[in-house]
Order: C-alpha cells, then structure tokens, then sequence
C-alpha cells in the first residue's frame, strides 16, 4: 500500500467523502468487473458496485491495514456481489431498449437476434457459477476475470496458495461440464 | 426510551381524565308528575311506579309534564323546572358514596321561595318522590329515580 | 510420451495460469507441441477463460456508470442525517409498539390493570339497604313527611301545605 493510498484510506475513516470519492474513481471498474463476473447482468452490477462503496464507507473504520486494502475491497465486492445473486435473481427477462434499439446501419452483433443469444449465453453463465461451491466460485473470478496471481487469490480469500490452485482445479472442471455447448476449445470460443 | 415514556404520559394523563370523569358523574332520571282528581289514568311512562303511586296516593290522575336524565356532577347543580317556570327543583351531586350510591342535594323553590332542602342517597332500584306543591287542579311530584 | 504427458499435465493450469516456473515452463512449451491431449486441455482452459472474461470485458468497456457516485454520496448523505420529514415519520412511527419486546408487557401491564379495575367499574352490589335514604330535610314553608314504601324502593318526601291533609291513601 503506498502513501497515497494510506492517506486516503485514513481521511476516509475519518468521514471524508472526497477521499471515498477517489477510492470509487480509482477502484469502481474493478468492483464492476467482480460485480459483473458473478451477476452477469448489467443492471445488477451497477447496484453492486454501489452497495459495494455505500458498505465500504460505513465499514473502512475496521481495516487495520493488515492486509492489502485491494483484496480488503475485493472481498468485499466478492461478497456483495455473490449476496445480491442469492438474494433476487433477475428473470431471463430483458428488454432489447437496454442496447438502445436497432438501427439498420448498426454493424451485425448489434441486431436483436444476436443481442438475444448473447444475453441467453449469459444467462447460462450465470446459472453455471452458481452451481459452484462459494469458495470455487470466488477463486474462478479473481483468477479467469481480475488476473489476480494464486497469492493474491490466497490473500483474499485467506487460504493456502495449494487450497487456490485445488479450487481453481475442480471449479474448472466442473464449469467445462456445465458449459460444454458453450465451450468450443478449437476456434469459437465463447460459442456464439 | 424516549417516546415510550412521553407515549406513557399522554396515556396515564387520559386514563385518569378518563377514570375521574367516569367516578365523578351520575345519570339520574328527573320526571315531573302532575297529580289530580281531573280525569283518569296514568300516563304510560310511569309504569315502573304506577303500583307505588297508587298506593300511596289517592289522586285519579297522573300526568308526566317532563321525563329528562341528566347528568349529573359534582357541585353543578341541574335545574327542572315546572308549572310554567314557577317551580324550580335544584339538584346537585354531592359525592359519590360508592360507584354505585350518590348523594344529592336537593332544593325545591316556588315562585323563588325555598320551600324544601333535603338531602337523599340514590342507588341503583331506588325513587324518590318529592310531592305536595299545589298547583291549579292538582299537585307537583317530582321523581328521581337512579339511571346507573 | 504417456510418462511425459502424467508429468507434464498437472502443470498445464499453471502454465495457463502463467504461474509455472521457468523450468515448468519450458518443460511444457517442449510437449504441447507434440501432444494433442495436453494442448486440448490447454485449449479448454482458453475457451472457458474467454467464456467468462469476454463478456465482463465488453460490458465494462460499454458501461458509463452513469449516476453511481451521485447516488453513493446521496446514500451516505441520508444516513448521515435524516430529513426533517424522516424525523417527524420516525416520531410519528408507532411501529415500534409492535416489537415483542414492547407489546408483550404492555399487553401484561394492561391485563393487570384491567383485573384491578374492572371490580370497581363493574361490580353491581345487590339493592342497598340503606339505614336512611333521606339523610336531611328541612322547610321553612311547609310541614315535611318521609315516608318509605315496605315493598318497593319508593321514598316519599311530602310537603304538606296545610296540616293534616288528606292526599294519602289510608
């Protein structure tokens, strides 16, 4: 943790706003993407990210600076996130207004059809990470979608770097089942 | 903590407004009777005491003038009055013995002269008959009769 | 072949992982190459990673985060310090009363009070014999008779205007 981040950490302990505010400029995408990563739903990302800086602000007063306050936030995040998917689960409902409607110039991937298969792919995503145990659930994210290293992984999820690469293992193997329609290893990755 | 015990406040204050007034004041029935040897019959509303009218009294007629229940409370007196205003019967509550036994102050005035000052206890079941002012054909009987 | 890939892929996830050592490295960058099993596995973990890292990449990419901080700072406004009309609400808001812990003795406290009472509020005594019903009379004008019916709860105060009147029944 460096000085500068100490000294935001400390004034925002102290009830500082501005300091929350340039820990959310600074730290709000990689929330979005832990958000993201579990809930697969924009609309629900945006709420957790927002739970995520309202729950920091009432909480920073206990980080003893112990650890790295990034996996402070992760954790956090992780939490949050993982918390609002088991609270309501939004319906496969969607309204193709979200991407802003259909204009015939726009390029292909923009067409409802393909808006629909990928949101349904999403959906099926989604429905996969959660038949993960918690704990393989969050070390999959940190890994595939924030690139944290099997340390940094240890560090937030406080466990053994072996336990991670063990969770990181049979989350794999049990998603390459759930996804196998989906995970086309030879040339179409992501089965769209 | 703090509403609960204002909350209290307004409660016990009401309760005991409450609780005094219900202690403090009596129902009573006042009727005026007109009794005389004009005519026969008695008038239905004195039914509940027809039999003691007629045995105590020789008159052939009785005629209900007034029926009213007042309320009555401590130190207000309520007036009735009869034969065109000519008769006053002041009625105040002294105090209430028990729930359910008053004692009330009475006086009767004719023409503004004190002719009668009396002091009765009222239970429930109970009349009392305060008759023999003269009037035209007939005399005045006044009846109080307990409503509680 | 069979000993070199038992050997080589438990290090494929690390490899993928880029969390293998240098020499793991090597070792696995020699194999694939000639192992189709082991590069199918490492394909898989490629599809899998792009199956879940893809679309957060592209959200992410198209996300404005429009008003997020704005409703933040507003959230922790509100909690800091409630509205006048969230304090009035909060005044007003009886709900509390329906706590257990507040309804259950109020209840009890209640019930006590209602079997202290309720004898003296309800309690009907039998007809009251009284020793006197007329405790006083008094007449500055008239000569006064109390008389009390044997049967009945009938009291008779006559004012009598001349002496010895016949109004009574003998």
């Amino acid at each position: 943790m460096n000085d500068k981040e100490t000294e935001l950490i400390s004034r925002c302990q102290q009830g500082d706003q501005d300091a929350l505010k340039e820990i959310f400029n600074q730290y709000h995408k990689k929330v979005y993407r832990i958000a993201y990563g579990v809930v697969r739903h924009r609309e629900d990302a945006l709420d957790v990210v927002q739970e995520v800086f309202i729950k920091l602000f009432r909480s920073i007063k206990n980080f003893k600076g112990k650890s790295a306050f990034y996996t402070y936030l992760y954790r956090l995040a992780m939490n949050t996130a993982i918390d609002h998917s088991r609270r309501g689960k939004k319906g496969t409902f969607f309204s193709l207004d979200e991407e802003g409607g259909f204009q015939p110039s726009d390029s292909p991937d923009k067409r409802p059809d393909q808006i629909v298969a990928r949101k349904e792919v999403e959906e099926k995503v989604r429905w996969a990470i959660d038949q993960l145990p918690q704990d393989q659930k969050e070390t999959l994210i940190y890994r595939e979608i924030e690139e944290l290293s099997y340390e940094e992984i240890a560090e937030a999820t406080g466990c053994s770097v072996g336990t991670v690469m063990s969770r990181l293992h049979y989350g794999r193997k049990k998603l390459q089942v759930l996804l196998k329609d989906m995970v086309n290893p030879v040339r179409n990755s992501s089965g769209i | 903590m703090k509403r609960t015990t204002i909350l209290t406040i307004y409660c016990s204050i009401f309760f005991l407004f409450f609780a005094s007034t219900a202690f403090g004041q009596v129902q009573t029935r006042f009727r005026v009777i007109r009794a005389s040897n004009v005519g026969t019959g008695v008038d239905p509303s004195l039914g509940d005491i027809h039999g003691q009218l007629g045995s105590l009294f020789s008159f052939t007629s009785y005629r209900l003038l007034k029926d009213e229940i007042l309320h009555l409370s401590p130190n207000r007196p309520a007036s009735i009055s009869a034969w065109e205003g000519r008769i006053i019967i002041e009625t105040t509550l002294e105090r209430m013995r028990r729930r359910d036994v008053a004692d009330l102050r009475i006086r009767v005035a004719r023409e503004r002269i004190n002719i009668l000052n009396t002091n009765v206890r009222l239970s429930p079941g109970r009349t009392v008959l305060i008759g023999g002012p003269k009037i035209r054909e007939g005399v005045i009987i006044y009846a109080i009769s307990s409503n509680f | 072949m069979k000993n070199s890939c038992s050997s080589v892929s438990p290090l494929i996830e690390r490899y993928f992982d880029r969390q293998a050592t240098d020499e793991e490295r090597a070792l696995v960058e020699r194999h694939l190459p000639v192992c189709t099993t082991c590069s199918e596995k490492l394909m898989a973990l490629e599809g899998l990673k792009n199956a879940l890292k893809a679309p957060v990449d592209e959200a992410l990419q198209e996300e404005t985060f429009p008003w997020v901080w704005e409703k933040i700072e507003k959230n922790i406004r509100m909690e800091r310090k409630p509205s006048w009309w969230n304090l009035l609400r909060s005044w007003l808001d009886l709900s509390y009363l329906l706590r257990k812990r507040v309804w259950i003795p109020a209840v009890a406290t209640a019930i006590v009070l209602a079997l202290i009472i309720s004898p003296f509020l309800f309690q009907k005594t039998p007809s009251y014999l009284e020793a006197s019903v007329v405790e006083y009379v008094e007449s500055d004008t008239h000569n006064v008779m109390v008389y009390d019916l044997e049967t009945g709860q009938v009291t008779v105060i006559w004012l009598f205007e001349e002496p010895e009147e016949e109004t009574f029944s003998s």
